[in-house]
Order: structure tokens, then sequence, then C-alpha cells
């Protein structure tokens, strides 16, 4: 699964590249030196002399991740100790640190160096790979491949005699959401594109019911899958990027525009796909501007409805429904969500106690969570919401 | 989020070598190690220690319950006192997943038997790996602030020698004692708190930065450092919003004179607040403070340059003191902000505020965008309208309420569309210009002027020789898009303030030409940064 990411992801993590790699241990005579470096001398030995306390540290710091930000360079390494008798000060003291721009991210290295460094470790134990020789050309030429493949294809596979090891720059993005019964995940890139064996079973078995207009429910009860297992797979998704997450599309909902859309008249690119998005008809293109003014025409107050009745989409060739997704994939409206609230203090009448519906109406939960939670049309609760005038409807 | 301080640590290297001087929160690290090392998963476990690749004791957090840990006075010591070529500039070190961040600082001893020797400090905040940069900038700017105040103090009278031989005696008198007495498991930091000022001082440093985000401290009662977090200054009324200094910057520079300020607290309490060394000109612009001025009026009001009161504007805005609102006046129109939380704090507080007015209700009524002029009745008593302003006033300064403004986007009419719809309207023998109420313009002439106009370059640049009517309103539509106010980046209210026309005029031209000029309704791009769902 993790083998999936994004073009526009890749793109964005092309520039943090590393800069260089060394390879630096303790002499038992000179103290702490570099011995192998790619490109040669992009460290400097001045450079590498301020900062080699934080290189080769005191002994409660090995095996930790280090990083030191210099004015240019960012170092990143992962101090490593071999135990053993047989080396000149009973130890061996290496680290293999990847050098950054300054200003790079380079958390997602952390994992790489440290299991580069394992594998390094495993090779000096197997056969005194490192400390053997002072000829340190194998060890150069592993570093050159691995900067090369680590910077152009985010991964690298290093064999040295038996042993092989296979290193993965993975991107970190934030943790998702949980994902809501009430969301509609939707496809960011081309269905046709990507592959479906990729994934695992229970994805599999969700996907073909997400098409932009199912919620999570729905999808769980049409799939035959069980609820939280399809939350997961969906937050799975939404984490590589495959989908997104939008609000379920009724024609009671109100939109209301966002900034972003003064952008779309003079963004050819984002206009030619809104039309393509938007149209009913391949062959025959909605109107640019009729499209802008169904966008700009969403504002409080306005349900979809009362602005299909207005503008009339279907004549314009234009598909509302698909309107309103790219509008929300690309952050050009937003829902306004409507929140019941109780009114504190008021008095309760009986079939407020009676109802369980009452113990939602905190203004906490939207309609949209009301009736999935209850099972109830949208109708249904708006019409106990207008019976009892002490139940207020806010929309934010 | 990991904007709170994790620690924070003063380290001092001399000729006398490295040593750290005090840290805040300390705590008996012993126990807490003892207890590391005898935590196993299985009590029966054997530990292999042959098996070198596999089993490492080694820590891979030095977090625990938010303090520092794992990590030996000895060893930070070692890795803040760095090599003089670092020294004057950012020291960023991260060990697993704690930062460190500091300014190491080179100061001449004033010592008398060493002339020429000099020392280093370095205070040094240790964060959450997580922060982001410009929180660690932030941290910097302060360690670098409180450096160079030391620095100061030490040339002046020796502030810093002084406090330095306290806290070593301090800390060799703890140690020495332990050697001898077997009951003491005293930590030498709490006698240096007790002994030191400056150890009191970045104690208060540490709690404030926590607390409030705000450090005021007066270095040996003589040189104050004062430092706003603004990440956690502008989180008191918001959770989940990060606000950088960035995005203030965002906000400042978007900034127009027809922008008025909103103080968060009271004016009276401001200005007493205030320093006493503090810009007369601050303590003007606040006593002719009001908010229904924009900048403009109090630059005239307060005697100032317009770019001063916007560098004092900024400055209110970053320590959060105000926030950027439109003036108040009738015509404007709010709507509930999309991320308005509703607390029973905040009903609690309105109530006090209001008493007999229920903030639920009174939220409700702007559910749909509401102006005030809509809100005001013509019956209504003086003190209603006041009473009014206030409410709409409280509920800005909580971000309860948004204003929306209304943009303008000249969009022509579609050049196929039109010229099917001319060619229908010749055989029609009906105008389409006259449904729309644009006459005077004859279809022919339309067609033949469209075919000459390049169709490609100019879809959506303004084209005069769409309308044919020679009007006073032609001629400021004409003008209006010509100066680029119809691209969709102005409001009504900076179209009026830059041109100088009334609201009813626009609103005329917007009515006769609505079929080219389209509006929307939407949030102040400088304003909305504030607000934690609409930013970016």
């Amino acid at each position: 699964m993790a083998s999936t990411s994004l073009e526009n992801v890749e793109d964005k993590e092309q520039e943090d590249p590393i800069r260089c790699i060394f390879f630096a241990e303790f002499h038992h005579i000179a103290g702490p030196k570099i011995t192998c470096q790619v490109p040669d001398n992009y460290i400097s030995k001045d450079i590498f002399d301020n900062v080699s306390v934080y290189i080769i540290p005191k002994a409660q710091l090995q095996r930790s991740t280090i990083t030191i930000t210099l004015k240019d360079y960012k170092i990143l390494g992962f101090p490593v100790k071999i135990d053993d008798k047989k080396y000149a000060r009973n130890a061996f003291y290496f680290n293999l640190c990847f050098v950054c721009d300054a200003n790079a991210r380079t958390v997602h290295y952390e994992p790489v160096v440290k299991k580069m460094s394992d594998f390094l470790m495993a090779l000096e134990v197997e056969n005194c790979f490192l400390s053997a020789s002072d000829d340190k050309t194998r060890l150069a030429e592993m570093l050159a491949q691995v900067m090369q493949d680590l910077n152009l294809h985010k991964m690298c596979t290093l064999t040295e005699g038996t042993m092989t090891s296979h290193l993965k720059v993975v991107r970190l993005a934030p943790e998702p959401k949980p994902v809501l019964d009430h969301q509609v995940p939707i496809f960011l890139e081309d269905r046709d594109t990507f592959q479906n064996d990729q994934w695992d079973l229970t994805t599999q078995q969700v996907l073909p019911y997400i098409d932009g207009f199912n919620h999570v429910a729905r999808i769980a009860a049409e799939a035959d899958v069980e609820n939280n297992l399809v939350k997961s797979c969906v937050q799975n998704l939404v984490y590589y990027g495959v989908v997104t997450l939008i609000p379920i599309f009724q024609y009671s909902n109100v939109y209301a525009v966002t900034p972003k859309l003064r952008k779309l008249p003079d963004d050819i690119k984002l206009q030619e796909r809104c039309i393509a998005y938007a149209s009913k008809l391949a062959r025959q293109p909605a109107h640019f501007r009729d499209i802008y003014r169904m966008y700009s025409s969403m504002t409080y107050g306005v349900s979809m409805k009362d602005l299909c009745q207005r503008l009339n989409p279907q004549n314009l060739r234009i598909n509302e429904r698909r309107l309103v997704q790219f509008g929300l994939i690309e952050g050009l409206i937003r829902r306004v969500y409507n929140y019941p609230v109780l009114l504190p203090g008021a008095s309760c009448s009986e079939e407020a106690k009676n109802n369980p519906i009452y113990k939602y109406f905190t203004g906490t939960y939207s309609l949209d969570e009301i009736c999935c939670s209850t099972g109830q049309s949208a109708a249904q609760i708006e019409d106990i919401i207008e019976r009892d005038p002490n139940v207020l409807m806010i929309w934010k | 989020m990991g904007i709170h301080p994790l620690s924070i640590i003063l380290v001092k290297s001399d000729s006398k070598g490295d040593r750290l001087l005090f840290r805040y929160p300390h705590m008996t690290n012993h126990v807490r190690d003892l207890n590391q090392y005898t935590k196993r998963k299985n009590p029966y476990s054997l530990t292999n220690t042959e098996d070198l690749l596999q089993s490492l004791p080694f820590p891979t957090s030095n977090i625990s319950n938010g303090n520092l840990t794992g990590l030996t006075d000895e060893v930070l010591s070692t890795l803040f006192a760095v090599k003089p070529e670092l020294c004057e500039q950012k020291f960023e070190l991260k060990v697993n997943d704690v930062r460190f961040v500091g300014h190491p600082t080179l100061v001449l001893s004033r010592g008398l038997k060493e002339v020429n020797s000099s020392m280093l400090f370095n205070i040094v905040f240790a964060l959450q790996a997580q922060a982001s940069h410009s929180i660690v900038k932030c941290y910097y700017d302060l360690s670098k602030r409180l450096g160079i105040a030391l620095r100061h103090e030490e040339k002046r009278c020796g502030f810093l020698t002084d406090e330095i031989k306290i806290m070593v005696s301090t800390h060799d008198e703890i140690a020495g004692r332990s050697e001898g007495e077997s009951d003491c498991d005293e930590s030498p930091y709490e006698l240096i708190l007790q002994r030191s000022s400056l150890a009191r001082g970045l104690k208060s440093v540490f709690s404030n930065l926590s607390s409030s985000g705000i450090v005021n401290i007066i270095i040996n009662k003589w040189i104050q450092v004062r430092f706003c977090l603004p990440q956690k200054v502008h989180q008191s009324h918001k959770k989940g919003l990060l606000i950088d200094p960035e995005i203030i910057d965002r906000c400042l520079n978007s900034l127009r004179p027809y922008h008025g300020i909103l103080l968060l607290t009271e004016p009276l309490d401001l200005l007493e607040s205030l320093q006493i060394d503090c810009s007369p000109a601050l303590k003007r612009l606040i006593q002719m403070y009001n908010p229904l001025k924009s900048l403009q009026t109090l630059a005239a009001d307060s005697d100032l340059t317009l770019a001063q009161v916007f560098q004092l504007a900024g400055h209110l805005v970053y320590w959060a003191k105000a926030t950027i609102i439109y003036p108040l006046c009738e015509s404007n129109v709010y709507v509930v902000s999309p991320d308005a939380i509703l607390t029973n704090q905040l009903l609690d507080s309105f109530s006090e505020h209001f008493p007999g007015v229920c903030l639920l209700q009174v939220i409700n009524d702007f559910s749909l965008p509401t102006s005030i002029s809509q809100k005001l009745n013509p019956l209504s008593q003086p003190q209603q309208q006041t009473q009014l302003v206030k409410i709409i006033i409280w509920l800005l300064k909580n971000h309860l309420l948004l204003q929306l403004h209304t943009y303008v986007r000249y969009i022509p009419t579609d050049i196929q569309d039109q010229e099917t719809r001319d060619t229908n309207a010749m055989e029609g023998s009906e105008s389409i210009w006259s449904l729309n109420e644009t006459p005077k313009g004859t279809p022919t002439e339309i067609k033949e002027e469209l075919s000459l106009t390049d169709k490609e370059d100019t879809l959506y640049d303004y084209q005069s020789e769409d309308y044919d009517i020679p009007s006073n309103d032609r001629k400021l539509l004409d003008k209006l898009c010509r100066l680029g106010y119809f691209d969709g980046d102005y409001h009504l209210e900076e179209i009026m303030y830059l041109e100088n026309i009334r609201r009813s005029q626009l609103l005329q031209l917007l009515d006769k030409f609505r079929d080219v000029l389209m509006t929307s309704e939407c949030e102040d791009a400088a304003i909305a940064l504030f607000y934690s769902r609409l930013g970016t």
C-alpha cells in the first residue's frame, strides 16, 4: 500500500534532496574524522571539526537520531558503537550522515539513515567491512548509489556479499482526521489510472462504491463491509491522497463561495478542468460564464434547490451535482452546515423529553450527522425543529 | 502541536570547562532511569546480550509526560557548549524527538584575574521535534534577546559572573554534601532557585511561555526583556489554529486605509498595561480609538501619519491586543463565523455583559447575512441601537461573526453564445438587448464589432465596444473596468473608498449591467486569516 503516492507529492519531496552522504568514524589516534564522503569534500574539515561532538557523541547518545542545523547545512546522523575486544579502544564508533540544505525537512530520512546504519553495522559484525582496510572505495560506491537512487527514485536496494537491504523514503503526512458516517469520499485522481490490485482486500471491496455521492455509512451497507473497516479504509486512502472527503449532496444544501473562486476566471487551466468536469455532455461543454454565475450565486440562505429553480442548470448544460463536487474539491466553495440548538433553560415540552433526537440538539452536531446517526430524513428532523420554538437552527 | 517548551536550560563554557548551570523544570532523573532499566516486558525474559542487532536498550524518545528525560546534565552541557565558530548564530539540534534551539552568546569576562578570557553561555529551549519552523524561529529570537540583555548586564556590572558563581558554588556544595551525608536527595536546582535571581527569571520565562505566551522580565532589575509568542497568544480564543508571525505579516501586508482595528481589551486597561517608556504615538492612537473609525480617520484624529498607524496596528495585532475589522457601519453585512463554537463559557460571559439577552438567539439572527441597518428598527430607542453595536463588537471580538463583502467580476457574454443569440434576435425581429434593458445598440453593429476583436486573448478582458450606451453609467462602467476594479479582487467598499463614489451609484451600476457584472459574497481575505476554517 505504501508504494502508492501521487505525482504531485513526489514533486514536493524532490525539493529536499540529499546533498551529500558521509561516513565518519572515531579513529583511535586521530579522533573523529570523515573517512568517506560523496561528493568529495562537501563538508570541509573545518566544518566537521565544529560539529564532531554531535557526530561522534557521548555514549549516552548512541543510537539516537541527531540532527544539527548549521548556517548552510543540516546534518542528520545516527551514531553507532560496536563493542568488541578486537578494536583498538575496545569499541568501534561510526556514524553515517545525510547532509541536506539548512531549510530542508529531514524527518522522513531518519528511518532510512537508521536502517542503513544497521545494515553497515551488520556488515561490520559479519566481515569487518568497515574496519578491515583503509580503502573505502566500495563504501564510496555504495554511498554514491544510495544518494543517487534516493534522490531520483526515493528508493534504493543495497547488496553486499550475501546481504541485501532495501531503503525507501516514505513521505510523512499529518494523520488524517477520523472519518465520519455522513462524509462522502471522492476520487482525486482518475479512477481508471490506478491499479486496484495493489490495495488490500477490504479496500478492493470498498473501491467500486466510492463514486463521490455515496456516504460512508451507505458504502458500508452496499459493500457489505463493517462500518469501522470502511472508515479506516477511507482514512487510509485520504492519507495517500487518493480520495478526499466532501459533504453529502442534497438539494437542500447551502454553499458559500471562498476567496479562491476569484482566481477561477484568471486561471485558464482550472477553468478548462472545471468546464470538462461540470458539463453534462462532453460534446456540448457548458459556458464558463454560466458556471461562474452558478458558483457566485451560492451564498448563505440560498439552497441548491433555489439556485436550480432560478438558473436552471440543466438548460445551461451544467450538471449541478458535479459542479458542486468540483467546487468542493478545489476549495472554490464550502458547505454551510446547519446546527440545531435547543435553547438552554427553555421549558422542555413532553415531546422534547421523550424524543431521543433532542440529545443531538447541542449545537455540536450538524443536521447531516443527526440524520446519519438517527436514520431519519432531514425533512423529518426539520419538521420537529419547526414545531418547537425552543430549537434554533444556526447556519455556519 | 509543540508550541510549549519542554525545558529551559542555561549552559556556560569558559576556561574552566563547560557546565550546565540551571535547568527548569528539573526532576530527579535517577529515579526515572532506574525505572526504565528495570522495566522489561516479561519478568522471566532473559536479556540477550549476544544479539547485538536486536536488543538495544537505547530509548527513542526523550519526552515523558511532557518533560525532557534520558539526557543527563553532562551530556547536555557538552552538546550546548558549542565551538566558538558556531557562536552568535542560530543553534538548532534535534535529538530523537526533542528539538533544542538557542543563541550561543560570547561575552568578555570581567574577571579581574584573567583579563582576556571570553566566556560562552547558551540559553537553550527544548521543544518537541514537530514544532514548526516559525515556532523554532520565535524561540530562537527569545534566546537571542535574553542573551543580549545578559551580555549588557555583564558588561555593566558583571551580573552574569556573579550569578554563575552562585550557581556553580551551589552545585559544588550539593555534590560535596551528598558524598558525606546520605540523606540529601535535594536537587541543587531548588537551592539555586532560592539563591539566584537569574534562575528565578528563567523559571518565570518558562512558566510565562507555557501559560500566557507573553514574557516580561526585568533582568537584574535593570533591563527589561519583553517577548510575545504569537502562536500561543492568539490561541487563547481559538483552539486548533496556529497564528504564525507569517500569517500576521500576510494580514498586515493586505491592510488598507479603510480597514479599522478592534481592540480585544478595554482601551483603558490597555493604556494602563503599557510601559512607561512606550511610544506616545501608541497612547494617542489608543485614546482616539473607536471601532467605527477607519485607520485613515484614526491617523487624522491622532495626528499621526498613516504609515505610523499601520505599524502601530500591526504591533497591536501581533501582541493579540487588537484584530483587524472593517469599521462598523450600517451597511456592514455579518454572518455566523464557520468556526464559531458556542461554549457554555461564552454563553455565560455573554449574559454577564448583556443581561437578559440570549447569545444563541442573537447568533441565530445572523444565520442569514444580516446588515446592521436591517437589525435597526426606525422606531427603536437610541439605547437599543448602542446595545446592538455593543453586541456586535462583542461577537466580533470573540470571532463569532464574519463580515461578508460583495465582490464584482466582469465577465462578458460568451462570444459564441452571443452570436447565436444575435442571429436568433435578428430572425425573431426582437433584439436580445431590449430584454436586458440595455437598448440603443443594434445587434448587427455589435456583431460586426465583435468579429474585429481578438477572441482568444481578450476573452475576459473588458471591451467597451460590447455596449454602446452613451450614458453616464456606461462611462462609469468603462472607467471602473479599465481600472481593474471588476477583476474580482475588489469589494464594493474598497471601490467606494478608492474611487470616492457612493454605494447607491455602484448598486445602480450592478443592477443595470447585471448581465456582465457578476457578484459574489465573500469574506475579506485579510481578515479571514484569523478564522481557522477559512485561512489559506
